[in-house]
């Protein structure tokens, strides 16, 4: 075990790509939750992103294409979830399941149709890399932070972005004001069914931006069920970052930075003893108990989180 | 016509009446499934868990079911396994409908077709990649069973070669003497393939260092590409996968980096073309056509059916035009002797 | 601050009423059965597009699911760890927590089961029967108990707790088959544990001839003892009323006199029980062993089983019947309609998602009766 394989220039870019799409379903439950409704089809929400990412990309030939593509789906599986949740008073749990089941299925079933013997294709239009070149011949932060990708520096942004929105403007308090009592936030003249659908769509186009990141900036494909429970480990990061956008960065980097972990370490022996390769594939889970445990404690979800709202005499 | 006979059938409620499979049939000839010389001969295939999309060995198998039914005449099905406890329950499907072969996919379903295969006698039944295991978890040949085996660790070898020659020649961007592979995890299949490639390796060119690592995953892309990244931040530039669909991810790496990558399973050259520079191909596609046909023609086999160099079951994919005609050379020599029992690739690996 | 633990982001939602656990279910099968029906019509659009003709694959599905006795027998086969692992999500709800951890629960008390089972292959039945089945349920109710645990001391919101714990089990998994302690040698191909001893394989309950090749197992009484137990706790016992309460607020429960972090803790250890029996009866009755991979996403379809089931002890027996259906149905829907298996999981979903959505069906039912005006439809 060395320096190197614990916190060099590899392992933390490593983290941060790891983290990315993990930040951005975070994000996007912040969103959502904060403002009332509770969005458990995030995966499912990253999925079809990740999917019709790369059909938008494979026609068009045009990232920019691709990703409003991906998150206008995302947008419109979260916009079903807000029917069934604000209009139906579906339980937002099962919505939110039945939804990841959808996706999934769907994704699977067109897939095979669309690409079913020949695979997504190579010369798929990818997000590019950001190349900071002041910084490259910079040991180490070169290293870590010179070379990433578009949509890294995105969710980064997004972050600074969703804080400053959620904590420090008038729509942001609204949103807040609508998941936390949302009787009061409509005495004083605040549509929380219209807030709670904008926030879940946002939501949704959160989470499809974080499974277009997997297929068109990591594999440059798309295989069924890539996204593999990273909507659940968001939705995870966003409890352990207490519903807030830097919380959920912080949670999300402490994941990443545990999964680069479980592959810089394989090969690691303690003592004598070698490290079974499965065991350290549990690092990221165990190290996300821990910090939560140590750290952060208890956190308080949005008080009128996952309730319905019904409007006072509008019969 | 077909939906009066299924109104029918869903009365029944015996289960040998439901041996008449004339319902089950989407196919107008069906109705003439009375008389038994009309009857096409049929054949089910059950995947396991991975499912049809798995870029690996269930995706091959149904392309061979798909060139049999289109080359012979046959009329096939395929289920896909949702959980590793419809393995019976879907061979019995097959089996129940007096189909003439089952073919089970995948090592998982060993025990699954042992059970089915002895309530069946006068099915006959083929598994992918294995044999009937009693519950006692022993091999147990059954007389209606034929075990189709590949020797993965030949076609590992082949690709080998081919790594190692460029590696020890520092052919274009492989500059770095240093070649690595990755697998989904540490299981047979996957371990024979990376022992022949290290084996190869260490016979033709003994300085080449060579790592090897597992993306715990067989479905997870980015997990495979972090393999990847890392490997080649330790001089990799020929990165060999047997991950199934976490092993694009292992070639996404490879592209990305600008070095060189070898596919498993199936050719792979069109997923990354002038990355990906050869495949270790294992034709369960041939094994599902032959098997098939071998049922039509009265040929069938039990017992173990090996799929190596000498039947062409096994094989190395096409060439990147970067492969030297050295390399060719030396893989082409290598199947040789492979098939002339010369060279006999490991099955244990050298570097874990 | 308050010190109490919080109700999960989901706990007012999902709060469970004070109702009988019936009653949703008492007032007939008119929603739910219409549900089914409207889901399979829009479901139908999906098997049309697809080329298939739809009325022959429901055909097939129904008949996959129930068509015959053997047929039946396997639906049930499917249903058992569905009820269990649903029983596992629904006593946590009860008691306000979202246990999204039934899966690593589930599968814990299976490798328990199969440790056990393969260590003391040679006693007799009558003892190692009980070991397996203590050591299944403690395994599962102990990993649990975890999550409350630190739910209770340190407020760590038990969702990711069991999100967590749900690889960390998958990968201990793979480490003890593969190469670890509980790998046997064996000829199966995969990496898998010796098998339990014959004395802890639960018997088939159906004789051979009656339903040939049946392998319905006596983990279905099993299964039903077990709604029972959870009727029984959750409303005849004081503990189950503890439950209850702190369910419906901790807050509250405490002014009455309820610790809700003991009670937390024990919740969630009774729901690991369930889930830990589910992954036991996996092993004693159906698979005789452990192996890698064992894992088969029962304890995520048993969230929408326990919620569709309005986490009543019948409710839920009902929904896992109706998931036992499609996918034992589903199967024959792809062998004989050629239906893929993704579109069966996408008529899955529209329908849970439909019986999600009650309002949707009750309008179209024009059952609005006692109801108030629904606002939202209208």
């Amino acid at each position: 075990m060395t320096i190197d394989q614990l916190i060099g220039a590899g392992v933390l870019a490593a983290t941060l790509r790891l983290a990315t799409p993990i930040l951005l379903a975070a994000l996007g439950g912040v969103v959502s939750e904060r403002a009332g409704v509770v969005n458990i089809a995030l995966e499912g929400c990253m999925l079809v992103g990740a999917f019709f990412g790369v059909v938008a990309a494979d026609q068009s030939h045009s990232v920019v294409v691709a990703l409003v593509a991906a998150m206008a789906v995302g947008a419109g599986l979260a916009a079903i979830h807000a029917v069934a949740a604000i209009h139906l008073r579906s339980d937002q749990i099962v919505s939110g399941m039945a939804l990841n089941i959808l996706a999934l299925g769907l994704t699977s079933y067109l897939d095979y149709q669309f690409y079913g013997t020949t695979g997504t294709p190579s010369d798929l239009a990818g997000v590019p890399d950001i190349e900071i070149a002041p910084l490259a011949a910079v040991p180490f932060v070169g290293d870590v932070i010179a070379h990433q990708n578009a949509i890294v520096w995105a969710g980064l942004a997004l972050v600074v972005l969703i804080q400053v929105f959620l904590f420090r403007t008038v729509p942001g308090l609204r949103l807040r004001a609508v998941g936390e009592h949302p009787r009061a936030a409509e005495t004083v003249g605040i549509a929380v069914r219209q807030t709670r659908y904008w926030a879940v769509i946002a939501s949704g186009m959160l989470a499809a931006l974080g499974g277009a990141y997997l297929s068109l900036s990591v594999a440059h494909s798309f295989t069924d069920g890539m996204t593999g429970g990273r909507g659940f480990i968001g939705l995870a990061a966003m409890i352990f970052g207490r519903w807030t956008p830097v919380g959920a960065l912080v949670a999300s980097l402490i994941f990443g930075y545990g999964t680069a972990l479980s592959f810089s370490l394989q090969g690691a022996s303690i003592g004598d003893v070698r490290v079974p390769v499965q065991l350290l594939s549990t690092l990221p889970y165990v190290l996300t108990i821990l910090a939560v445990a140590g750290f952060v404690g208890r956190s308080r979800p949005p008080a009128a989180d996952g309730i319905p709202y019904e409007t006072e005499g509008h019969a | 016509m077909k939906r009066a006979l299924a109104f029918l059938l869903l009365a029944t409620t015996v289960v040998a009446a439901c041996g008449g499979n004339v319902a089950a049939s989407p196919t107008p000839s069906a109705t003439a499934s009375a008389t038994a010389t009309a009857k096409p001969i049929q054949v089910g295939l059950v995947t396991d868990v991975g499912g049809l999309n798995d870029k690996s060995f269930n995706q091959a198998a149904n392309t061979g079911r798909l060139n049999a039914e289109k080359d012979f005449g046959l009329k096939t099905s395929v289920i896909e396994s949702k959980k590793q406890e419809d393995y019976v329950p879907n061979l019995t499907t097959f089996a129940q409908q007096n189909y003439d072969l089952v073919i089970a996919v995948g090592f998982l379903m060993q025990n699954a077709a042992w059970k089915v295969a002895k309530q069946f006698p006068n099915v006959k039944f083929a598994i992918i990649d294995g044999a009937p295991a009693n519950d006692a978890g022993n091999t147990e040949n059954l007389p209606n069973v034929a075990n189709l085996f590949f020797k993965e660790q030949e076609a590992g070898y082949l690709v080998g070669v081919i790594a190692a020659t460029m590696a020890k020649n520092m052919v274009g961007k492989a500059t770095h003497n240093t070649v690595c592979s990755m697998g989904g995890i540490p299981i047979p299949p996957v371990d024979h393939y990376i022992a022949g490639y290290q084996d190869a390796i260490k016979t033709i060119s003994p300085t080449t260092t060579i790592l090897n690592g597992y993306s715990n995953d067989f479905v997870d892309q980015q997990k495979g590409k972090e393999v990847g990244l890392n490997h080649i931040s330790k001089g990799c530039d020929i990165l060999f996968q047997v991950a199934g669909g976490s092993g694009l991810g292992y070639i996404a790496a490879a592209k990305e980096k600008g070095v060189y990558a070898i596919g498993v399973d199936v050719d792979q050259i069109d997923v990354a073309p002038g990355t990906v520079i050869t495949s270790a191909m294992k034709r369960v596609d041939k094994a599902v056509y032959d098997t098939s046909n071998a049922v039509k023609s009265g040929s069938f086999k039990a017992g173990d059916n090996f799929f190596s160099a000498t039947n062409d079951g096994i094989a190395f994919g096409k060439l990147d035009p970067v492969v030297p005609a050295d390399a060719k050379a030396a893989a082409d020599k290598a199947l040789a002797d492979i098939k002339s029992g010369a060279i006999k690739p490991k099955t244990d690996l050298t570097v874990k | 601050m308050a010190s109490e633990p919080q109700a999960t982001p989901t706990g007012p939602a999902t709060a469970p009423s004070v109702r009988q656990p019936t009653a949703q279910w008492a007032r007939g099968p008119a929603v739910p059965v219409a549900s089914v029906v409207f889901a399979l019509a829009i479901g139908a659009i999906f098997v049309l597009l697809s080329g298939h003709d739809p009325i022959a694959a429901y055909i097939d599905l129904f008949r996959g699911a129930f068509g015959s006795p053997y047929d039946i027998t396997e639906t049930l086969i499917q249903t058992i760890p569905l009820v269990l692992a649903g029983l596992a999500v629904a006593v946590a709800f009860r008691t306000g927590l979202f246990n999204i951890g039934a899966e690593s629960q589930l599968l814990i008390g299976a490798v328990a089961a199969g440790a056990v089972g393969a260590r003391f292959a040679d006693l007799p039945g009558f003892v190692l029967f009980p070991m397996v089945l203590a050591a299944g349920i403690g395994a599962g109710a102990g990993w649990a108990a975890i999550a409350g645990y630190l739910k209770a001391a340190r407020g760590v919101n038990e969702v990711i707790t069991t999100i967590m714990q749900n690889y960390i089990v998958v990968f201990v998994m793979h480490w003890l088959l593969q190469n670890g302690p509980m790998t046997a040698p064996n000829a199966l191909g995969t990496p898998a544990s010796a098998p339990i001893g014959a004395g802890a394989v639960l018997p088939i309950i159906i004789p051979n001839e009656l339903v040939p090749l049946t392998r319905l197992h006596a983990g279905i009484f099993l299964a039903i003892a077990a709604v029972v137990v959870f009727w029984f706790l959750l409303w005849r016992t004081p503990l189950g009323y503890e439950l209850r309460a702190v369910g419906l607020g901790a807050r509250a429960a405490a002014q009455a006199g309820i610790d809700p972090r003991t009670r937390i803790v024990i919740a969630m250890a009774i729901a690991g029980g369930f889930a830990g029996l589910a992954g036991m009866i996996q092993v004693t009755g159906v698979f005789h062993r452990v192996f890698d991979g064992f894992s088969s996403g029962y304890g995520f379809d048993a969230i929408a089983v326990a919620l569709l089931g309005k986490n009543s002890p019948i409710g839920i027996a009902l929904a896992a019947l109706l998931f036992g259906a499609f996918a034992r149905g589903g199967s024959i829907m792809q062998a004989n309609a050629g239906v893929s298996a993704q579109l069966v999981s996408v008529i899955e979903a529209v329908v849970l998602f439909v019986i999600a959505a009650e309002l949707i069906v009750r309008v179209l039912t024009a059952r609005r009766r006692e109801r108030k005006p629904l606002e939202a439809i209208a």
